[in-house]
């Protein structure tokens, strides 16, 4: 059976982007694999705890948006949709947060104050959580997840990641028995490279930003009630004191 | 999705919104003598609640139900955690479950406080208790009588509960944490026949000013874990318990730590060393490390552990015995993670050891390279494989790095018996539950004699059952040739494991 050149061609170009796909799909999994590692342990009991722990950069939601819309074949609508809520429950413009996935084969873990266990270095600055899924604090054995949320920014409004080439999540080896003998479990991310503001683009961006400007005017608003009820105290008192000057002049 | 999705409604869950002031009902309905304005007081009084934005609780002043439950809602949201005791926390349950009629007017939900007072309580609610043991259903090769039994089969056959540890921690305030491990007490026993419970951990953790945290007590730490340089049974010179004082200071991108240790057992007799209950020889160890991460690649460690003996220590290498000499390991690890997945460690160690009374000191060295490759490189098994090189006289302080199954494979004189050693590890995990591994470790022996002595094989295929998180099953046959380089040093084992954690 002889090919001619036109079904050589058509099988070259299905080959081409079918490697392209493959090349792409393979540095989309790097990409994942990069941000969302996994730490191993055993005790010499026999007991296992795998940790997972994944920083949000701008490359590794894009490449999870992408995988999710290829999973579910979503239309774009549906994508930025996905890519709306992930943002919203992020809140990246406020916090770094991290997901924390356990894999507990091993003795219960009891982790309250969960908080107290975590650290996030950035740069010289020791970073305390700023919240975190309160499920943590419960003794858990199997499989529990959830996010912790460390301040993006400093008191002054500059974010603790400018001019940081590295962060350090560390958290205490005492989260479990698996690992009590060692000093920390640490996950470490190179971030100099991480732009966040690149997912700010398209129509989950313009949501994200009504929203912001939505609780920003609800905010002013409150000020503003807050202060106008101080001014008519104010001139309640004045018309109070008026009212008795008058009634004092009259006498 | 579902995960932030989760987030969110448990983060609702949990957070407490201080409810609106309620409409004030001209009815006193809480009768001065009722038991709430007691509880309410002396919690006010112990400074526990504090915080009425609006004076909702004014002291021993009539109250409508409605000011009551107000009262007690609005201190719950800023409940001082660090003065309310256990008593407290039961305090505040009683007046939830009072007033839990109108908390549920006011918008408070009783089960959003029932998970507040339950986060309280795991904070401070006295001890945190949790433990595993292991039964083993052991069939060894040998009877001991006429081969030998490495495994500590003797009879061959054998069914125990080989090991079980009670873990016990009390959080006492921000700064203070106390920690304790119960489990069986091996001392003093060789056969181990006689058994007890006995504490090998107990020590307190201290956050000190400049970020500088202390270990007090019997501890134990693992450089060699912290830098993932072994994967069996166990570390060289860490993972061994000691009594002292431990210190960790951490910076940026790594920490630094510093321990100083004296075992207490003066008079002990009995030269084994058995971690954490016996001390052969009076001395002072100290211990200082420092961890370095450069960055996601590149990571590097220095460590020194050094052993001032007593002046009255002697060695017991003759008779007269002479003064025993300090002894030092120091060691640097590096790692290059190329990707999360796949990594190169590599380990050079350097010792002082006393080899006789006469031959004094001499200072062998040890170098170790690890290829470790996880399962998501692969994506059918990892890949652990290891080289080491010992000159003569290396020795190992804590365990032989390959002594797994209850049998001394290399045992800890590694530069008396091998040049080098090759050693593999593959796992398979199949499923959450199911899982497959297989070990192969060949020594070669540093003089090998006809018949006498030659390399020590170990080989093992086992497989894992995890039938809950708490509770699995092993099956596992291990082989070993020549044990320690003796020609016919041979067992083999059959082990079936039940492990339970709680």
């Amino acid at each position: 059976m002889a090919f001619n050149r036109k079904q050589i061609i058509r099988g070259l170009l299905v080959c081409v982007l079918f490697f392209s796909l493959s090349a792409a799909a393979f540095a989309d999994a790097k990409v994942l694999a990069r941000w969302s590692q996994t730490k191993s342990f055993k005790s010499d009991l026999g007991s296992e705890l795998d940790v997972r722990a994944t920083y949000y950069s701008a490359e590794y939601i894009e490449a999870l948006v992408k995988q999710e819309a290829e999973k579910n074949l979503w239309t774009e609508n549906e994508t930025e949709q996905y890519k709306y809520q992930l943002l919203s429950g992020l809140s990246l413009d406020e916090y770094i947060p991290i997901h924390i996935e356990f894999d507990n084969r091993g003795p219960s873990m009891h982790l309250a104050p969960f908080d107290s266990f975590l650290t996030l270095w950035a740069g010289k600055n020791k970073l305390t959580p700023a919240d975190f899924d309160k499920r943590f604090n419960f003794g858990f054995q199997g499989k529990r997840d959830g996010l912790v949320f460390f301040p993006r920014y400093d008191k002054k409004g500059k974010s603790y990641l400018e001019g940081v080439k590295t962060i350090r999540f560390a958290m205490a080896g005492a989260i479990s028995s698996v690992t009590i003998n060692l000093s920390t479990i640490d996950f470490v991310w190179d971030v100099a490279r991480d732009n966040p503001e690149a997912l700010y683009k398209g129509r989950a961006a313009a949501r994200l930003e009504l929203d912001r400007l939505i609780k920003r005017i609800e905010k002013l608003n409150a000020e503003k009630r807050d202060l106008e009820g101080k001014l008519s105290e104010l001139n309640a008192e004045l018309d109070t004191i008026t009212h008795r000057v008058e009634e004092l002049q009259r006498q | 999705m579902k995960k932030i999705l989760a987030l969110v409604a448990v983060v609702a869950l949990v957070a407490f919104a201080a409810p609106a002031f309620a409409n004030v009902n001209p009815f006193m309905d809480v009768p001065m003598n009722h038991w709430a304005y007691d509880a309410i007081g002396q919690l006010a009084a112990r400074g526990v609640l504090s915080g009425y934005p609006d004076g909702t609780y004014k002291g021993n002043q009539p109250m409508t139900r409605y000011e009551a439950a107000s009262a007690v809602a609005r201190a719950l949201a800023v409940v001082d955690m660090t003065k309310a005791s256990k008593q407290d926390v039961e305090m505040l349950k009683r007046l939830v479950v009072e007033f839990k009629d109108e908390l549920d007017a006011l918008g408070v939900k009783v089960d959003k406080i029932d998970s507040r007072l339950a986060v309280i309580e795991e904070r401070l609610g006295g001890w945190k208790l949790w433990g595993e043991f292991r039964f083993d259903a052991k069939f060894g090769g040998n009877d001991n009588m006429t081969d030998p039994a490495l495994y500590g089969t003797s009879g061959a056959n054998q069914f125990n509960i080989s090991r079980y540890r009670i873990w016990m921690r009390k959080y006492i305030d921000d700064k203070v944490t106390f920690t304790a491990r119960i489990r069986e007490n091996r001392r003093d026993n060789a056969t181990r026949t006689e058994r007890g419970l006995a504490f090998d951990r107990y020590y307190i953790d201290v956050k000190f000013p400049w970020d500088i945290t202390a270990t007090i007590g019997m501890s134990l730490h693992d450089w060699e874990g912290d830098d993932g340089l072994y994967t069996d049974n166990d570390a060289m010179f860490t993972d061994r318990s000691y009594r002292g004082f431990y210190f960790d200071k951490p910076f940026a991108m790594g920490n630094f730590a510093f321990y100083v240790s004296r075992p207490d057992e003066i008079g002990a007799a009995d030269g084994t060393t058995e971690p954490g209950f016996r001390s052969p020889i009076e001395h002072y160890e100290i211990g200082a490390r420092a961890k370095f991460n450069f960055n996601e690649q590149l990571w590097l460690s220095l460590n020194g552990i050094m052993r001032k003996y007593d002046s009255n220590v002697l060695t017991s290498l003759n008779g007269a015995g002479v003064e025993k000499e300090d002894e030092h390991v120091y060691w640097a690890a590096a790692g290059v993670n190329f990707t999360p997945s796949i990594a190169l460690k590599a380990a050079y160690y350097g010792q002082e050891v006393q080899v006789g009374d006469t031959v004094g000191t001499e200072t062998p060295k040890s170098f170790q390279a690890i290829v470790d490759v996880k399962q998501d490189a692969l994506k059918f098994t990892s890949l652990w494989a290891e080289y080491r090189s010992f000159d003569e006289n290396f020795k190992a302080w804590t365990d032989g790095p390959w002594d797994n199954y209850g049998a001394a494979v290399t045992g800890t004189n590694l530069g008396a018996l091998y040049d080098n050693a090759i050693f593999f590890k593959l796992n398979q995990k199949w499923t959450d539950q199911w899982s497959t591994f297989q070990r192969y470790l060949i020594a070669n022996a540093r003089n090998e004699i006809a018949g006498v002595s030659d390399n020590t094989t170990n080989w093992t295929f086992g497989v894992k059952y995890n039938y809950t998180p708490g509770l699995s099953f092993e099956l596992v046959y291990d082989k070993i040739e020549n044990a320690q380089t003796v020609v016919n040093n041979d067992d083999s084992l059959i082990r079936f494991r039940t492990h339970i954690a709680f």
